[in-house]
């Protein structure tokens, strides 16, 4: 595949994945090829070990394929070097993690605004476009907490502002839902879709979550690190 | 940004923080409790060497310190020592005759170094009259005095008041020999001298020699120690004599200055200890600090934080710990060593270098006692640091963030 279409965001060609666990080799990845376009609300499913978490993974540059080759936003990861990456992965993608994975030591604020700083956007902007996301995620007045100081769904919330803010073109979410309580769930979903249906930002998720499941406008399911079925609604 | 977090990770983990830190101040302090020490012990060694014995500076005829010979003498010694005097940094200068002998006090006859001193000059310089431990110093007269080493005075079993006849050879070929009265007997540390010592007004030892108006050696005591190597070459450049030799203490006593110096290359390794076990400890801590936090770097990475950037800040973590380290370990440094120059170590038991005895080891406050640990505890810190900072830097991201 030379040249991905406009649209497609993402596009795998073969991507294979080994680990070596105590010695034998894992496939968790066996030859996936994909396509998602841009402003897709993608759902990954499959049962544990089936390969979501990984083809994330894969997907965003956190980590590489064995085989096969990874085109993101029109450029093959597998060509890019450690620092292009990371300004890559700044520039267009948006994390949001099950563990909310924020930095302990820095204020709500801080955190999100954390991407924008590097990027090098100016303080007066960053500090207009996290307060804006704040309330947007519905976390007005907590700006100066430490993440210790919120709820779980705060702290996912405050992980969503985190990987929305510097307007990406891909929010890829491991789990996001997995660590919240239904109804915390349910309104942290619906706000994505929300933020999708206005941003056209791209959305993938891994989860076991139905009501993830629901709102997808596409259902990708994984088995033994392959595509099982790919219903697109 | 960077920066922020380094600065709030070291208040995170505060016990961890606060063992690091104390490697570090430990290490400074002692570091600059050795160098104290040292600089002390070696300043009062060199401080009694030279200021009680051989000067800071010392001048001669052209080729006497390599091969003295008593015709090798200094012929206008007062014209040289008032230029000498008048040097900026100068404190005092005293002539010296210098020859060899034969001593006999009843029956018994030992060979003699005899030094001729001008009395006044002496005390004021080197202060001789301190150096008598029995009897009376020299008159300033010439008056057929002398005052020998206690050495020699056990060698010759000579007392107080006995006469002691010396034979040598006169600068003209003559037979030099002479009686002199015994009005001292002289300790000057150095146990060598001692049992050869034997010190004549210098007019006194002049006349034996045939020496009139000449001597062998200037010796000249400097205000600050640290000056005497400009001060050597403020000499020479005001004597602008070929004929003359101007030679610094380090020159004068080479066996005895090469001797200090492998002595001070010796204490440099306990040195490098002390800054291995601060970098074992620092590594420690730091390499546990990553581990710990391997998640969290995976997820600095993962948002687009260059590895570059993890890199520095593990390294400015380090950098904040040494920075406050170096700070009370400073304190506590300049602390130890202000007590220990004032009351000192006392040995249980004299102990003798260079032929000198001591009994007590002062500390010395200097900056190398601040500048040394410092820089040995930051370097150490940092070289430390790095190994766990490039592993935080090459963490894998996916795999950093599996880690609990």
């Amino acid at each position: 595949m030379e040249q991905a279409r406009k649209t497609d965001v993402i596009v795998t060609e073969g991507v294979t994945k080994v680990y070596e666990a105590d010695g034998i080799p894992v496939n968790a990845l066996n030859g996936i090829d994909l396509t998602i376009q841009s402003r897709e609300f993608t759902a990954l499913v499959g049962p544990s070990g089936s390969g979501k978490t990984t083809f994330l993974n894969v997907i965003s540059g956190l980590d590489s394929p064995t085989e096969g080759k990874v085109w993101l936003a029109g450029q093959v990861l597998s060509e890019m070097s450690g620092n292009e990456l990371s300004d890559f992965r700044r520039d267009n993608i948006g994390f949001i993690f099950q563990a909310y994975n924020l930095i302990p030591v820095l204020t709500v604020e801080e955190n999100v605004e954390y991407i924008m700083l590097l990027a090098g956007v100016p303080k007066a902007e960053r500090h207009e476009r996290v307060i804006a996301m704040l309330e947007t995620v519905g976390l007005t007045g907590v700006a100066d907490r430490k993440p210790t100081q919120l709820s779980g769904g705060q702290q996912q919330r405050v992980a969503i502002a985190r990987a929305m803010v510097s307007e990406p073109a891909i929010i890829l979410a491991d789990e996001p839902t997995a660590n919240l309580d239904s109804k915390t769930g349910a309104d942290l979903l619906e706000m994505m879709r929300h933020l999708n249906a206005e941003t056209g930002m791209t959305f993938i998720f891994s989860t076991h979550d139905p009501m993830v499941m629901e709102s997808a406008t596409r259902l990708i399911t994984l088995r033994d690190g392959r595509i099982d079925t790919d219903e697109t609604r | 940004m960077v920066l922020k977090i380094a600065f709030r990770n070291t208040f995170r983990q505060k016990r961890r923080t606060i063992l690091t830190a104390l490697a570090m101040v430990v290490g400074f302090t002692l570091l600059s409790l050795t160098i104290g020490l040292s600089d002390g012990a070696y300043g009062n060694i060199i401080a009694m060497f030279t200021r009680n014995r051989i000067g800071h500076i010392q001048v001669h005829r052209e080729g006497y310190l390599d091969k003295p010979s008593l015709y090798k003498t200094i012929d206008n010694v007062s014209a040289v020592g008032e230029t000498i005097q008048s040097v900026a940094g100068v404190e005092a200068w005293t002539p010296r005759v210098y020859g060899a002998g034969l001593g006999s006090v009843g029956e018994k006859s030992t060979g003699v170094q005899i030094i001729g001193v001008d009395v006044a000059r002496e005390t004021e310089a080197t202060g001789f009259d301190k150096k008598i431990v029995e009897g009376s110093t020299l008159t300033e007269t010439p008056s057929h005095e002398a005052v020998i080493g206690k050495g020699l005075a056990k060698i010759v079993s000579a007392t107080v008041d006995s006469e002691i006849v010396i034979v040598s050879q006169g600068a003209d070929g003559s037979i030099a020999n002479n009686l002199y009265k015994i009005v001292g007997i002289a300790e000057s540390g150095d146990n060598i001298t001692d049992r050869v010592a034997c010190y004549l007004h210098i007019a006194d030892a002049q006349e034996l020699f045939v020496l009139e108006g000449r001597a062998h050696e200037i010796v000249v005591i400097v205000s600050n120690i640290n000056r005497v190597a400009k001060v050597t070459d403020a000499i020479e450049a005001n004597l602008n004599d070929a004929t003359l030799d101007v030679a610094p203490w380090q020159v004068v006593a080479k066996s005895f200055y090469r001797a200090m110096r492998t002595d001070q290359q010796g204490d440099a390794m306990s040195r490098w200890v002390i800054i291995l076990i601060v970098a074992m400890g620092v590594l420690n801590t730091v390499l546990m600090s990553v581990l710990e936090r391997t998640r969290e770097y995976g997820v600095l990475k993962a948002v687009g934080t260059k590895p570059g950037q993890i890199f520095w800040l593990v390294v400015c973590e380090v950098v904040i710990i040494a920075l406050v380290s170096i700070c009370i370990g400073a304190l506590l440094g300049v602390l130890a060593n202000y007590l220990f120059s004032i009351y000192g170590i006392t040995y249980p038991q004299e102990i003798t270098y260079g032929g000198m005895k001591f009994k007590t080891m002062y500390a010395e406050v200097n900056v190398r006692c601040l500048v040394i640990p410092a820089i040995a505890v930051m370097l150490s810190a940092v070289i430390a640091g790095l190994f766990p900072a490039v592993k935080a830097a090459r963490i894998m991201p996916a795999k950093a963030m599996r880690t609990h």
